[in-house]
């Protein structure tokens, strides 16, 4: 695997997690509204 | 499935694609050492919305002043706090390229020196409302202080710079007035700043919608 291609990975895999922090935020959000 | 959870979806493959587009779809810059003309897809993002949040934040501000709405005031403070964020993101990246480029992570170049100032001042305003325990009297005091802080930014982030002699490399809104980047690179920034404000945005209503539950709560304790 190239450097690029790891740096790649590593942002993709920031990305995603970061995306699943703020899903799973944002479900427990809308639960506390109800 | 609602329209807004198809948005988010749709967000996190836009951002995807944006990332392996900002790493294989475009070459190198000329005149950049390595690789690190890259960081702009992510850099000036950033920036972009540091500068946007912090104009709602001016926005939201004014509407508070004129008609007392908490909602506005919360509105405020959550978009200096992502405005905030966004710029400490921006100076880390911006940091970064400083390391590739020039050897040095800090130089007082104008850019940096400028976006630290702006970074002290918009701390300086949740330092205040901090400070400040009377809801109305935090909201009316930071409104106004967020929209004298917003006076200096058009300064601080497009003016600043321009004025002095800088190594920061040429931005797109030049003096020229020309997008001197090539088709692929705006294609892919472009792109970039279209997610970022998408997650900007939906960063912004869940802040306000969090910040909403805890006066909400406050005010059954009370």
């Amino acid at each position: 695997m190239t450097d690029l291609m790891g740096i790649m990975v590593v942002t993709l895999m920031i990305w995603v997690g970061l995306f699943a922090y703020i899903y799973r935020l944002d479900r427990k959000v809308g639960r506390l509204e109800d | 499935m609602r329209v807004a959870d198809i948005l988010k979806w749709l967000l996190l493959g836009w951002l995807a694609v944006v990332i392996v587009a900002a790493f294989f779809y475009v070459r190198p810059a000329e005149g950049f050492i390595g690789e690190s003309s890259r960081i702009v897809f992510f850099h000036v993002p950033m920036a972009w919305i540091a500068v946007l949040a912090f104009l709602v934040s001016c926005i939201t501000s004014v509407m508070y002043l004129k008609r007392r709405e908490p909602k506005d005031d919360i509105r405020a403070s959550v978009s200096a706090g992502l405005g905030l964020l966004f710029a400490v993101l921006a100076t880390t990246t911006g940091s970064v390229f400083a390391r590739i480029m020039w050897n040095s992570w800090w130089n007082w170049d104008p850019r940096q020196t400028s976006i630290a100032i702006l970074l002290l001042i918009y701390a300086a305003y949740l330092a205040l409302r901090g400070a400040i325990d009377d809801p109305e009297r935090r909201a009316s005091l930071s409104a106004v202080y967020a929209i004298l802080a917003f006076v200096t930014v058009p300064f601080l982030v497009f003016v600043v710079p321009r004025i002095y002699w800088s190594l920061h490399p040429d931005t797109i809104i030049n003096t020229r007035g020309s997008n001197e980047f090539d088709l692929r690179y705006t294609q892919v920034l472009m792109a970039s700043l279209v997610g970022f404000t998408g997650l900007y945005i939906w960063l912004y209503t869940i802040g306000c919608r969090i910040e909403a539950i805890r006066q909400r709560r406050r005010q059954e304790v009370l």
